[in-house]
């Protein structure tokens, strides 16, 4: 039992009143009682309580009266009705419009304790629910896609349009785009949106096996195959499926799945029935599908398939605005995953994670992020928590045009950041004299943080 | 121990002699303190409910409690009537948290003065403030009934036993 539960007892009989009160203080519930309905009410706008024994025959305001009010303002407390010996009706009624349980007076000090357990038991699972569905929707929340460029707004408003209908929906982007989270989106504005959504990336299946997965399989299709197993067709059963990297999926796969599309049937391998299945299908790719028809390597009737509905997301280094915000958002979430006190970056470093190319994109931006958090000793992030990301990836404006002496003033502005401004060390990594870098940096009017 | 501190132990009505020994006994042995076997007062007519047939406990503590027990600084009380408080059906003791009287009733022991002793021994735990404890053994544990009782043990558990030390040192 939990004792840091809250009682409230409300009894207009002040022995009861006591008589409870005695005995929830001796097991260590914090008690508090009230005489009547409007003294509870009182109580209960300046305190919480947890659960809440109610007499039922009290002067003005009754306990049933008290309960409607309780559990329309008060949610989450739980309402024990206390009622005599010959109303059970009341206590029924009670119950059916809210009372967690009802006791009959006098009742055994073991009925409370058996009350106070399960109410607590009941209170248990309901902070774990809450707790998980939060979990849930803050991986399936809408919101967990940031950005606020223009591009991502076309996307949003898209994501609306699309989850109304039930066609197929091709999502476009190169790596890290975050395109299972646009088909989660989709999936929890859909009317699909209490059934499975069922992601399955493509790729990381052999044909054999990712046929299986799909399908199912009758027992003794194949060598392993113990039982029945239902496939992820199945098993969406009236949710969405996902299918990530659908360009890696071979001709013979393609014609499979066409073959399902049309039909909305499968059969289990080694089988003979044929199942009807009901699913959405989303799929997602980070490859030209179309170069791919060209080369004859996808089927352009799939294509056409698949593609009823495509979005693309773009990569982050043409959504530039929206690498501040993302910084930011991440920042929060693994310095509080970290319990590490960091609130900002300097503006030195939001302008070299802005120019930075991202080929990893969010993905990329996050795990930067992360890494930098966790190694970060300051409360503020610099471009020192990031040296890490320069070697493979030096910045440049990908897809903008830079002149040579451009591109000569970053990357000499980049040695002296990661050298402190040491000027010997710098001159030596740029393979010149101090006395030339000294020139260079006057030219480019550059100057010491 | 606990020099100083001195427990009264009062029939209510006729109680056989036996279970004032065995319940001084007790404590001596579980908190070194001396017990002191008071003059019976008479039955307790007063705290009848006719409805229920049965002993108002809290009429009866209310009563006991405008009694002063020269010498003893806590009292418990024994009687062999069924006690009840009005919520509930029965009770085997009842007393109040940090009150002077406590009170045990024999009704439903089945004459057994051990058991006598560990619901004198429970109530003696909540005059001192004490809590129902949660300990499987301990004697603070709650019994709904004398199954229950007869599970726990007469001793308090080392947190429990040290909370009434700690309250008899400040009484005395």
């Amino acid at each position: 039992m939990d004792q840091q539960m809250k009682i409230l007892i409300v009894d207009d009989e002040l022995v009861v009143r006591e008589s409870l009160y005695h005995w929830f203080s001796r097991q260590g519930y914090h008690t508090r009682s009230a005489k009547n309905g409007k003294d509870a009410l009182g109580k209960l706008e300046n305190e919480n309580f947890d659960i809440l024994f109610v007499d039922m025959k009290m002067p003005g305001m009754s306990g049933f009266e008290l309960l409607e009010v309780v559990k329309t303002r008060y949610l989450d407390t739980a309402v024990v009705i206390i009622t005599a010996y010959g109303s059970i009706d009341t206590a029924v009624q009670a119950m059916k419009i809210g009372a967690s349980d009802y006791l009959l007076k006098p009742f055994k000090p073991d009925q409370l304790s058996l009350i106070m357990e399960k109410i607590s038991q009941q209170m248990k699972f309901t902070t774990e629910y809450r707790y998980l569905k939060g979990q849930l929707d803050k991986i399936c929340r809408f919101d967990n896609i940031i950005g606020e460029s223009d591009p991502m707004k076309k996307i949003y408003q898209m994501i609306e349009e699309v989850a109304k209908t039930d066609a197929p929906v091709l999502i476009l982007g190169e790596t890290g785009t975050g395109k299972e989270l646009v088909a989660k989106a989709i999936h929890v504005k859909s009317s699909r949106n209490n059934l499975p959504f069922v992601p399955l990336n493509c790729g990381a299946f052999p044909d054999s096996l990712l046929e299986s997965e799909l399908f199912g399989y009758h027992k003794g299709a194949f060598t392993g195959a113990s039982h029945n197993r239902k496939g992820f067709f199945e098993v969406v059963s009236g949710g969405t499926l996902f299918l990530d990297e659908i360009g890696e999926i071979s001709q013979k796969m393609q014609v499979g799945l066409l073959r399902v599309l049309q039909e909305k049937k499968i059969t289990r391998l080694g089988d003979t029935r044929e199942i009807d299945v009901d699913f959405r299908l989303l799929s997602a790719t980070r490859q030209n599908l179309e170069s791919k028809i060209m080369e004859g390597q996808f089927r352009s009737d799939f294509f056409y398939r698949i593609n009823i509905i495509s979005i693309e997301i773009p990569p982050l280094r043409e959504r530039k605005e929206d690498i501040a915000l993302l910084a930011y958002h991440f920042l929060d979430k693994y310095s509080q995953e970290t319990t590490k006190k960091i609130d900002t970056l300097d503006r030195k470093t939001l302008e070299y994670l802005r120019q930075y190319p991202w080929p990893g994109n969010v993905r990329e931006l996050e795990n930067a992020i992360e890494r930098a958090v966790v190694l970060s000793k300051s409360r503020t992030l610099t471009l020192e928590d990031f040296n890490f990301l320069k070697p493979n990836y030096p910045p440049s404006s990908h897809g903008m045009t830079l002149t040579l002496k451009e591109v000569e003033k970053q990357y000499i502005d980049t040695i002296l950041q990661d050298n402190q401004w040491n000027i010997s060390r710098s001159a030596d990594i740029l393979g010149i004299s101090r006395a030339t870098l000294h020139r260079m940096i006057n030219r480019f009017h550059m100057e010491k943080p | 121990m606990s020099h100083g501190f001195c427990l009264g132990i009062l029939p209510v009505g006729e109680i056989e002699p036996l279970y004032l020994k065995i319940i001084a006994g007790s404590f001596l042995g579980e908190l070194r303190t001396k017990s002191l076997i008071l003059p019976p007062l008479p039955h307790p007519n007063y705290a009848f409910d006719k409805r229920r047939l049965q002993y108002n406990a809290g009429t009866m503590i209310n009563e006991l409690e405008t009694h002063a027990f020269k010498g003893c600084s806590k009292v418990i009380a024994l009687v062999e009537e069924d006690l009840f408080i009005p919520v509930f059906s029965f009770v085997l003791g009842e007393a109040r948290m940090g009150g002077t009287t406590a009170l045990v009733s024999l009704y439903r022991l089945q004459k057994n003065p051990t058991r006598a002793a560990k619901v004198a021994l429970h109530e003696f735990g909540h005059l001192m403030n004490i809590n129902h404890c949660h300990e499987k053994k301990c004697v603070m544990k709650f019994s709904k009934d004398i199954e229950q009782l007869d599970s726990i043990s007469s001793i308090f558990c080392n947190y429990c036993l040290d909370q009434i030390r700690y309250a008899m040192k400040q009484k005395r």
